[in-house]
């Protein structure tokens, strides 16, 4: 054949094709057979297609010829290819229903139990700037979630109660590994704090109960951090403030990031200002020094390690009662080291793994008394977990942990040590089963073993959740929680075992631009709490022999768009709670579960002067006590808690902050509960001393200095 | 025989490849960039937007389809009464999908921060903090990557406008980069011709910020 010819033949053929046109017609409807406008039909390998219209029809004309595939696409649902033959001038096609793809976006979500601070996700209840912007907070993560629901604010602990629970019944988790001793160490009645720095965290995940079975060793609650995942810029970040100051430098590139930051903190010139109820003979102070780097992965995977170390301690007389003179002599130091790493990493089939090891060093020195004390607790865990998404409907779970951990306490007078070392082993699994858009089910399951207390056990999770209106949705959580006693009772007896608690909870989520309301009703039994006789600090005969149960309901109000430039919350939670529990007999209301808790947190930008100021009324009905000059335990109640706080920032400059807070201005005098003397008085009366707050009111002054090229950064800019 | 044959096989994927890149990948182009610029409603916002995402898939070695789909579902954000935030959701997973086709190109860059921007603007309360600093961090890096691109330039000197309003400075620096902006885009026009598909959008936004300037 002639190659001319040939050539010719093609062109003729080209011709032939570009001039056949054919015109197609149909149809697209969603799952319900509705129109559905907007989606792309398209011939495979062709520029020839259209849109479907309002009425979801269709029609084109192309040039392509023969055995053709349509193929059928719409942002958010499946595509569909059709085969086709293009042998006439005019052809209908059949109907096609589109399925939409069930994404996190577009679905129903698990809100029983579940409180989520993030920029990124939808039924989030505080934002990551909140926890550092909410007045009274003081920049603690968990003074922030103290006004949320579900929660008790126990003004002598400072660490977060949960629903009837106690402060050891919150496990606390950064990047998905546990925490160990993760507030400052202190000693009775002076409020602690979290030892993280909320600004390294850009989520928090808090769980009021019948979480996932990812987690355990909590009998109430979980409260998971998540580090930040990769800083954009270098810079230097100066604080000064009348506790202390700190500098953090950041140093950053594409691919990673690190950050090196050390704070000094003393409260003394403070307490040398303001006048302390205290008795101080020396105020706290410490020092801390943090690094954190990121590194991106070549083939996509992020490594991440944070590592601290920090030094502390404080000296204190605290007054006896029925008794002359300055009291007992209290002498804390402590160190503490945490170091953790982990990676993880998404793959195109489905699978997205994580792994990661961590270790919480903590190590106190006591003076109690006269009496010299050591305590060590090292903590490690290793965790390793799998997700597999089998399609846009239904993910799996699986991982497995492993933990040492090795406790000790020493009376260095009598030289008795008392310790223990122990292993634990976790395997969890848990199935995530989208129905529909409207409908998702989810069921784990937890097994768990210690070497030490020769216990292995499996926990059930269960939940659900459906939307039952356009903005809302009920939602349903249960499940089986096992936890370990406290450090200082397994030492004494290593064989006690697990406390168990049920939890039930009913969730109803109402949220539509800038509103979120949420109702919340459980039920919490406990199982095998620990009793024993004595008192806390020196128990016998210890026994996995107290019940209990805890129940109530709570609301919670967030708005903010209503007024302008302003943001509030309000929450509210009634919690019935009774527990037989350590020393006492019967089954007590415990002094940490105050029935009636409510806050109100308001933050209001006034943009002509570059600030926010904001405000935070807390109110609980009052801590149960035991008065011995009564009959029965916890027989009285203290008056009611109340605190307004007030807080103002000032941004003068892009790259500067200034921050000027007051807790309880109103300076009420708060009372936790009393401690009674040990024998009676003359009269036959057993007196009393209220245990009360550090000094009426808390003063912070602090100013944030950004020093970067780009002079619009601040502190802020981290979260 | 054989030898024709093989002309003949060759000839054709010649003739299909050509169909597929050039011509008809310039003039499919042409087309919907035709009908962009009348764009009137929603519907017809999406009805370009499909167009060119089929040809995205016609064309996968293209990141310009992508480009303007993701463009597109960013302008009808600004526009329309519509799913203000799922369109910007959409228009990053279209920029995230260019961005593999073209890694390191600065319009992408651009239109990434772009779209940060539209996200901020629904919730700046909210979302300024954190996403100030990405989405002037992608402006930057857009200018790294070609200094002749006028929208990294224009849109960079939006954000340094809306921070100078806020903190009550001076628009000095946003006026001298709007101005350096217009300068490009003069640059830019004088480079266009009846084929060129590459970006040419933003004039306007360098216009309107250089007309706070004195």
């Amino acid at each position: 054949m002639n190659p001319r010819l040939l050539l010719f033949i093609t062109f003729i053929l080209l011709q032939t094709q570009a001039f056949a046109q054919a015109s197609l017609h149909g149809k697209v409807l969603d799952e319900k057979g509705v129109p559905l406008p907007g989606a792309n039909i398209l011939i495979k390998g062709s520029y020839d297609g259209a849109t479907s219209g309002q009425d979801g029809s269709y029609r084109f004309e192309t040039s392509a010829t023969g055995s053709q595939v349509l193929v059928f696409k719409f942002l958010g649902f499946k595509t569909q290819e059709l085969a086709i033959t293009l042998d006439q001038n005019s052809l209908e096609i059949q109907q096609i229903k589109l399925i939409e793809e069930i994404t996190e976006m577009n679905s129903v979500t698990i809100s029983a139990g579940a409180m989520e601070a993030s920029d990124e996700k939808k039924s989030v209840v505080l934002r990551p700037l909140d926890i550092v912007t909410t007045s009274g907070a003081m920049g603690d993560i968990v003074g922030a979630l103290q006004t949320l629901p579900g929660t008790s604010t126990v003004g002598n602990d400072g660490r977060l109660f949960v629903r009837g629970g106690d402060a050891s019944e919150v496990g606390i988790y950064i990047d998905g590994l546990r925490v160990g001793n993760a507030y400052g160490s202190s000693t009775a009645n002076v409020p602690t704090r979290t030892r993280f720095n909320p600004n390294i965290f850009k989520g928090t995940f808090f769980s009021t109960g019948g979480y996932s079975a990812e987690y355990g060793q909590a009998l109430s609650s979980a409260l998971s951090l998540n580090t930040k995942d990769h800083s954009l810029r270098t810079q230097g970040d100066v604080s000064i403030m009348s506790v202390g100051g700190g500098y953090s430098q950041t140093l950053a590139n594409d691919k990673h990031s690190i950050s090196l930051t050390a704070n000094y903190f003393d409260l003394k010139p403070y307490q040398n200002l303001v006048k302390q109820d205290f008795d101080w003979e020396r105020a706290p102070n410490g020092w801390d020094v943090e690094l954190s780097a990121q590194q991106k992965l070549k083939k996509g995977g992020l490594v991440k390690v944070l590592a601290r170390t920090e030094a502390g301690g404080m000296e204190l007389w605290q007054t006896q009662p029925g008794e002359n003179g300055r009291g007992m002599y209290v002498n804390l130091h402590n160190k503490y080291s945490y170091a953790q790493s982990n990676w993880r990493n998404s793959y195109d089939n489905g699978w997205s793994l994580f792994g990661g090891l961590s270790v919480s060093s903590n190590k106190d020195d006591l003076i109690i008394d006269a009496t010299p004390i050591k305590r060590k607790n090292l903590l490690s865990h290793a965790k390793f977990t799998a997700i597999k998404d089998f399609s846009d409907r239904v993910s799996m779970k699986v991982g497995t942990e492993y933990f040492i951990h090795n406790y000790s306490e020493k009376l260095q007078l009598e030289n008795e040590e008392r310790s223990f070392d122990e292993q634990e082993t976790y395997f969890f699994t848990e199935w995530d089963w989208y129905l529909s858009k409207k409908l998702v089910l989810r069921g784990g399951l937890r097994a768990g073993n210690s070497q030490l207390a020769e216990q292995s056990w499996v926990d059930p999770r269960l939940s659900l959740a459906y939307q039952v209106s356009k903005f809302g949705q009920v939602s349903l959580a249960s499940g089986q929680f096992h936890q370990l006693p406290i450090e200082n009772f397994r030492a004494i007896d290593p064989t006690i075992g697990n406390s168990k608690a049920k939890h039930l909870i009913l969730n109803y989520l109402f949220q539509k631009d800038g509103l979120m309301f949420r109702a919340e009703t459980f039920y919490k039994s406990y199982d095998e709490l620990i009793r024993f006789e004595g008192n806390p600090s020196n128990p016998t005969g210890l026994r996995n022999a107290g019940a209990g149960y805890a129940r109530g309901v709570d609301f919670f109000l967030r708005d903010r768009n209503s007024i302008k430039n302003t943001d509030y919350w309000i929450s509210y939670s009634f919690v019935d709670s009774k527990r037989s529990y350590n020393q006492y007999e019967t089954e007590v209301q415990p002094n940490f579960a105050p029935k009636h808790n409510f806050s109100l947190v308001v933050k209001h930008f006034i943009p002509t002067l570059k600030s926010q100021l904001g405000t935070t009324f807390s109110f609980n009905d009052g801590y149960t006590f035991t008065d011995p000059n009564e009959s029965g335990e916890m027989n009285s109640k203290t008056k009611s808690y109340q605190s307004l706080s007030f807080s103002w920032s000032y941004l003068p400059r892009p790259n500067l902050i200034i921050h000027f807070a007051v807790q309880n201005v109103l300076g009420r005098e708060n009372i936790f509960g009393y401690s009674y003397a040990s024998n009676p008085n003359e009269q036959g009366v057993f007196e009393s001393l209220p245990t009360g707050q550090p000094a009426p009111r808390f003063l912070f002054l602090g100013i944030f200095l950004t020093l970067s090229k780009d002079k619009t950064a601040n502190n802020l800019n981290n979260l | 025989m054989k030898k024709y044959i093989l002309t003949l096989a060759f000839s054709l994927v010649w003739i299909a490849f050509a169909q597929a890149s050039d011509p008809a990948f310039i003039a499919a182009m042409q087309k919907q960039l035709k009908a962009k610029k009348t764009i009137a409603n929603y519907e017809q916002s999406q009805e370009v937007t499909n167009g060119f995402l089929r040809i995205a898939d016609a064309s996968d070695s293209e990141w310009l389809p992508f480009y303007y789909a993701a463009l597109l579902k960013t302008e009808a954000a600004f526009r329309f009464d519509i799913e203000k935030d799922k369109s910007l959701d959409e228009a990053l997973e279209l920029v995230k999908k260019a961005d593999k086709i073209a890694p390191g190109n600065s319009e992408i860059t651009a239109l990434n921060g772009y779209i940060l921007m539209g996200k901020i603007s629904l919730d700046p309360a909210g979302r300024g903090q954190s996403m100030s600093p990405q989405a002037m961090q992608l402006f930057g890096k857009a200018i790294n990557l070609d200094r002749e691109n006028p929208r990294a330039v224009s849109l960079m000197s939006q954000m340094e406008l809306g921070m100078a309003e806020f903190f009550g400075t001076g628009p000095e620096k946003a006026c001298g980069m709007a101005r350096m902006s217009l300068d490009l885009y003069k640059k830019e026009e004088a480079k266009i011709t009846d084929e060129y598909l590459l970006p040419t959008w933003g004039k306007m936004q360098a216009d309107q910020v250089a007309s706070k300037c004195n």
